[in-house]
């Protein structure tokens, strides 16, 4: 009961956030992986800065629910590959594309019915291609911070500041600036790119 | 409204990737970071009980308890798909689309291709995600969210496979507006 009311209630503000920042917005995912269009690429780098600088804080609090997954290579690169060309021709994930469907496009709707399918082949055919890839190349379940011992904090500061760096490089002539000055920031630390 | 041009987006990206960003430390703070795909799988699983319980039980992979439930993971999906639909009616933007200012720039009106291109893609998307053991937001966004190991290798095949299948499917660009995003404008600029 109460991870069905704390589940609904993350996933309403994590679906009105995949639309409200049109990453639900199969033009601006194309447009950003064929570098025409920075938005959503802009967008995902402050996802994942904020993200990471959040569960950073939250951890020191001890406040945080981890659940890291399994550094299995090949599983990664496999999957990783095959996600990737069904993302770049449809301009679809699994989140974005049931939001898109939510919000009316049939094209999206059709996708997570290829999504679907997707999922009865994965299944039907788990133990003779996923359980095998498994098995090769598996790292177990490890952070970055552990495998190079180098500490967690430090490693948060020099991502962040490096995506910061991106941010900023890729900020002029997309019309970018006029948002920009708009915008003031509620935690100006973890983004010093936003002045 | 017209669907050849790639409109401006709705928020300034700052805004819009801070929004993502508070979304997945709430996930964090609550029961787990955020995950889509993992529910694609529970789904069928349930089918499967209904359908062939024996098969299921026997199944390697339908009979683990992570694909026996509907808890946190399951819900936080159905919000999901609640959460966009409000919005978009919310902001009163909710309309029947069929395809895409990209996908018409290279591929004309017809819309059939783009049906059939987006049911491979969702083939492969899911395939891929569950091969991979989560998609673009268990793996690669709560990856790096957890600073796990899984993101690097994860976030260089996906981008590879992205951009190599966009450039394939999508050569010619679009018009593309640019400027001030629609509510910093004030007006929707229609």
């Amino acid at each position: 009961m109460n991870g069905m009311l704390l589940g609904l209630m993350v996933g309403f503000v994590f679906g009105a956030a995949l639309y409200l920042s049109d990453l639900a917005n199969p033009d601006k995912i194309v447009g950003t992986l064929r570098l025409k269009d920075f938005h959503a690429m802009r967008v995902i780098a402050v996802f994942v800065i904020t993200g990471m600088v959040g569960t950073w804080l939250l951890d020191l609090a001890g406040l945080a629910h981890f659940d890291v997954k399994g550094t299995l290579m090949a599983s990664l690169v496999v999957g990783g590959l095959l996600l990737g060309i069904g993302f770049g021709l449809t301009g679809y994930c699994p989140g974005t594309g049931l939001a898109c469907a939510a919000a009316g496009r049939v094209d999206a709707l059709v996708t997570v019915l290829g999504m679907l399918a997707g999922t009865a082949f994965y299944i039907a055919t788990f133990s003779s291609i996923a359980k095998p890839l498994a098995g090769v190349m598996d790292m177990g379940k490890v952070t970055i911070p552990e495998v190079t011992n180098v500490p967690y904090g430090l490693w948060v500061i020099a991502i962040a500041a490096g995506g910061s760096a991106l941010l900023y490089l890729t900020r002029e002539g997309r019309g970018s600036k006029a948002q920009f000055s708009k915008t003031r920031p509620e935690d100006g630390s973890a983004h010093p790119v936003a002045r | 409204m017209d669907t050849k041009v790639v409109r401006k987006p709705l928020l300034p990206w700052l805004v819009g990737g801070l929004l993502l960003g508070l979304v997945q430390v709430l996930a964090v703070a609550v029961d787990g970071p955020l995950g889509v795909s993992t529910q694609f799988v529970v789904a069928e699983g349930i089918v499967m009980e209904k359908a062939a319980p024996e098969a299921a039980a026997e199944h390697p992979l339908i009979s683990q308890p992570k694909y026996r439930k509907t808890g946190y993971g399951w819900w936080l999906d159905v919000g999901l798909i609640i959460g966009a639909a409000a919005t978009a009616i919310g902001l009163g933007r909710w309309r029947l689309t069929s395809t895409t200012a990209w996908w018409q720039a290279n591929h004309g009106p017809r819309l059939w291709p783009r049906f059939a291109a987006g049911f491979a893609g969702g083939f492969l998307i899911l395939l891929g995600a569950r091969i991979a053991g989560g998609c673009t937001s268990g793996m690669f966004a709560s990856g790096w969210a957890q600073l796990s190991l899984s993101a690097v290798p994860f976030t260089v095949a996906l981008f590879a496979g992205g951009m190599l299948a966009a450039r394939l499917a999508y050569p010619k660009t679009p018009a593309i507006e640019h400027g001030r995003t629609e509510f910093m404008n004030g007006k929707s600029g229609q």
